[in-house]
């Protein structure tokens, strides 16, 4: 029980520190806003194709979403929440997009958990993340909490650059534009679906 | 973190002069000074060390330095592959295959590429390990599967791919062709070919284990390898990930197992054309095992 507490206590400070630094750097300012164009993107997906922004908006609205990955308890809740939401997102005439930098098996992993009801994207090396500007370095506290509960990003990422996104759900128009954006540096807040899915009205 | 922070400190880590990076990528050099602060903020540490008239990067500057490369790499490439799909332009993907390796598992990512950038002219290149990482500093290969026992420079990036274990090779009227699966006894009284560049299963067997094995060497590859054992002169050690057809049979070769891990490589921070830069992606986005 005490080990437990500690713990807790050990994330909770590491959690703190992450919160505390991207609002101390104005990580906000650097994120894509609503009325920018949201850049054209390839990526392979978990299925094993080469996927594009362009034919995806080419049949209606993207909801697109940054996942830290399979890990992640609280990228599990939203995915499981939106899986759920999907038949509402769908009869709006949007798709959605899960875009992970996990990389190897993981990201069919992620997709096959909610049933395969979604496409889930491999953001190889943050290429992605980055253009958005949702990509972070891991605080140090994090990093060591991470380490210590075996969880090697490198690895998991085939990439030793310590980074994750920030949550953030992105809504875009057909033309590419973001219409609506859902974003904070706070890993365990996320918009709910219901927000999201009245968001859509109207983007087709 | 922003794509132009990045960008800008990438033209400093290049420069190491404020006002000549600041120059280079079109803005003033306040501002320029400012994006790095914000980002040395979010590192929490200096990335470079202002001195009087020397500017030099940092330890943590040199650490990230090459996680920027790729990172912009990334986010150049997932921008330059969505553009690259509709223009029509020469490319090739060169892959190299080290010993035993059999091109089976990445067909599928092969023929992926070719489907978002048709035209694509794809090169296989079978050789030892050695030769092939010589050939990708050498800029004459794209990216190689190579064995996890090949000496690789740190200029090389991997990513393990799969396993790979020994399936035995013969013919399909040979009594061990009946089996689910075989095991260092049922090699008594038969010969074993073995080949260096088949990925040199036989070889670890034989020094692995007491028992004599009457082993024949021959300098072929896995192909030539199979019409070897076709033909009679023996069976063969050959990895499980390779398709063998009839009148071959090939069973898998569980005791003792011979196992080795497949590597993706690729050199760091080498500008790849759009057909490389998918296909590497592609292969990293996929579970193999």
């Amino acid at each position: 029980m005490r080990t437990s507490r500690r713990e807790n206590a050990v994330w909770d400070e590491a959690y703190l520190q992450i919160i505390e630094t991207l609002h101390r750097d104005g990580f906000y300012e650097g994120i894509l806003r609503e009325g920018e164009i949201f850049p054209d993107f390839m990526l392979p997906s978990a299925a094993g194709k080469l996927v594009t922004l362009a034919e995806r908006l080419a049949s209606g609205p993207v909801v697109l979403g940054f996942f830290r990955g399979t890990w992640c308890p609280f990228c599990k809740l939203m995915l499981e929440a939106l899986a759920e939401a999907l038949p509402r997102i769908q009869a709006k005439g949007a798709a959605l997009l899960a875009l992970t930098p996990e990389t190897g098996a993981l990201p069919a992993a992620l997709q096959a958990r909610h049933g395969d009801r979604f496409e889930v994207l491999c953001d190889v090396d943050f290429g992605v993340g980055l253009q958005a500007g949702v990509v972070y370095k891991i605080p140090p506290l994090y990093r060591a909490t991470l380490s210590a509960a075996r969880l090697d990003l490198t690895l998991r990422q085939g990439n030793a650059a310590w980074c994750l996104p920030v949550p953030a759900i992105f809504l875009i128009r057909p033309d590419g534009r973001i219409a609506r954006r859902f974003v904070d540096v706070d890993f365990t807040k996320w918009p709910e679906p219901e927000q999201i899915i009245a968001a859509l009205d109207g983007l087709r | 973190m922003e794509l132009t922070q990045i960008r800008y400190f990438l033209a400093l880590c290049r420069t190491l002069n404020f006002s000549r990076a600041a120059q280079e990528c079109n803005v003033t050099q306040p501002a320029f000074s400012r994006a790095i602060q914000r980002l040395e903020d979010e590192l929490g540490g200096a990335l470079i060390l202002r001195e009087r008239n020397l500017t030099r990067l940092t330890s943590l500057g040199r650490e990230m330095r090459p996680h920027f490369e790729t990172m912009l790499d990334a986010a150049e490439a997932a921008r330059a592959l969505a553009a690259a799909r509709r223009q029509n332009a020469p490319r090739s993907l060169r892959i190299g295959l080290g010993p035993g390796i059999p091109a089976t598992p990445i067909t599928g990512a092969v023929a992926e590429t070719l489907r978002v950038l048709p035209g694509t002219e794809i090169h296989f290149t079978e050789a030892p390990s050695g030769t092939l990482v010589d050939s990708m500093l050498a800029d004459g290969l794209d990216c190689a599967l190579l064995p996890d026992d090949a000496a690789l420079p740190e200029r090389l990036n991997r990513w393990p791919l799969f396993t790979d274990s020994a399936m035995l090779i013969c013919p399909e009227t040979h009594p061990l062709a009946r089996r689910n699966q075989c095991a260092l006894p049922d090699l008594e009284g038969e010969t074993l070919l073995l080949g260096d560049a088949c990925g040199n299963f036989g070889d670890r067997l034989a020094q692995m284990v007491e028992m004599p094995l009457r082993t024949q060497r021959v300098r072929a590859t896995a192909a030539q390898m199979q019409e070897l054992v076709r033909a009679g002169l023996g069976l063969a050690l050959l990895s499980s990930r390779a398709s063998i057809s009839a009148p071959l049979a090939a069973r898998a070769f569980v005791e003792p197992e011979l196992k080795r891990q497949v590597l993706l490589t690729a050199v760091a921070g080498r500008p790849l054309n759009e057909a490389a830069a998918g296909f590497i992606r592609l292969c990293r986005a996929q579970g193999f095992d």
